[in-house]
């Protein structure tokens, strides 16, 4: 079988993924902002207050007494690898991501839908996400190494996810501009 | 092909599919936070939002059931093939296993002594006394539903690209807003 030249780009395909990844983008900002909104710098575990580890708790949760340990150690590496700065800077990241992700998720189902779309504005929107990411994969760099660890892959995934969503909405407007002219 | 769905229930089917992968992402990074003391308050915020969402998503679900009930006995019932009666087969597991999720994380709650109050609003009743073995039942149910549902939702996007590639229009009622 030989492989065939489709025409051109469908507007559905490029809905459904940016359905799906929206989907998938707000659930991660949500969670983002959660976490920095629970993991507050003076906290107890920052106060180095030792774990409290019940063997009922352990029980229940199926952890040995080491793992209840390390939960702890885990808040104080999240606490003491950021900089001043870093938890402000997540807030307003992951608050503007969740914000990008919902219009991902209506600029898909509208795409897939058929409907009328503003392509100037989708064009913005689609470059806000990546420069979201941009934002983010810098915030991270300037942390210490554990904290880099955790955020540097993962966002630097999500950046050419929407790296390639953005170049297939810049070629989409090109064919359609081309075809209007 | 099936007509067009009513507008509420496409926003209900995208509503219900954001706050179950929020559930998911929040819940594997809250069970890694420091168990609950008094000096050690970092899960009550994420516990909280999450039986929040959860009981939120149940009444949702409940909701669709009946919209998907009433519209099958208001429509003439026509031959289906093999596929269709897949896809039926593929979203009455997804409804079952969004409810078996959601009342078993309730149950567990409720026999582990830890009071149940939706949107800090509405307290929700205990069922019994503190149980240890009840609260551990359930949490298995819990989270062994959860692993089912996160393989039922794969399989049902899976599904949903594979109708998009195709552009077989199947699922664009889903889209119509």
């Amino acid at each position: 079988m030989t492989v065939q030249q489709g025409n051109g780009i469908n507007p559905k395909w490029l809905g459904i993924i940016a359905v799906l990844f929206g989907i998938l983008l707000l659930a991660n900002h949500g969670n983002e902002l959660l976490k920095q909104s629970v993991l507050t710098p003076g906290s107890a575990a920052e106060l180095f207050v030792p774990a409290d580890c019940r063997v009922d708790e352990l029980d229940e949760e199926g952890l040995s007494q080491q793992e209840c340990e390390l939960m702890v150690s885990n808040v104080q590496i999240a606490l003491a690898s950021s900089p001043q700065w870093f938890r402000p800077a997540m807030l307003w990241l992951s608050a503007l991501g969740i914000f990008f992700a919902i219009f991902s998720i209506g600029t898909g189902i509208a795409f897939v839908g058929g409907r009328k779309m503003n392509l100037t504005m989708t064009k913005f929107f689609f470059a806000a996400l990546v420069a979201v990411d941009l934002c983010t994969f810098i915030a991270a760099v300037n942390t210490g190494p554990l904290l880099r660890a955790q955020y540097l892959w993962p966002t630097l995934l999500w950046f050419f996810i929407h790296l390639t969503i953005f170049a297939v909405v810049m070629s989409y407007s090109t064919s359609i501009e081309q075809e209007n002219s | 092909m099936e007509g067009p769905l009513p507008k509420s229930k496409v926003v209900l089917h995208w509503l219900t599919a954001a706050a179950v992968f929020f559930l998911f992402v929040s819940s594997w990074w809250m069970l890694a936070l420091p168990l609950p003391s008094e000096n050690f308050t970092y899960r009550e915020l994420p516990f909280q939002l999450h039986k929040n969402i959860g009981i939120t998503v149940l009444i949702v679900v409940i909701v669709m059931i009946t919209m998907r009930i009433k519209s099958k006995m208001n429509k003439p019932q026509l031959a289906r093939t093999r596929l269709e009666k897949l896809a039926d087969l593929d979203h009455m597991l997804t409804y079952f296993l969004i409810t078996a999720c959601c009342l078993s994380g309730y149950l567990s709650s409720s026999f582990s002594g830890w009071e149940t109050t939706w949107w800090w609003l509405v307290n929700f009743p205990t069922w019994s006394e503190e149980d240890e073995v009840l609260n551990i039942l359930f949490s298995d149910i819990h989270m062994w539903t959860c692993w089912a549902l996160l393989a039922v939702i794969a399989l049902h996007i899976g599904a949903a690209l594979y109708h998009t590639f195709r552009n077989d229009e199947a699922i664009i009622k889903m889209f119509r807003l």
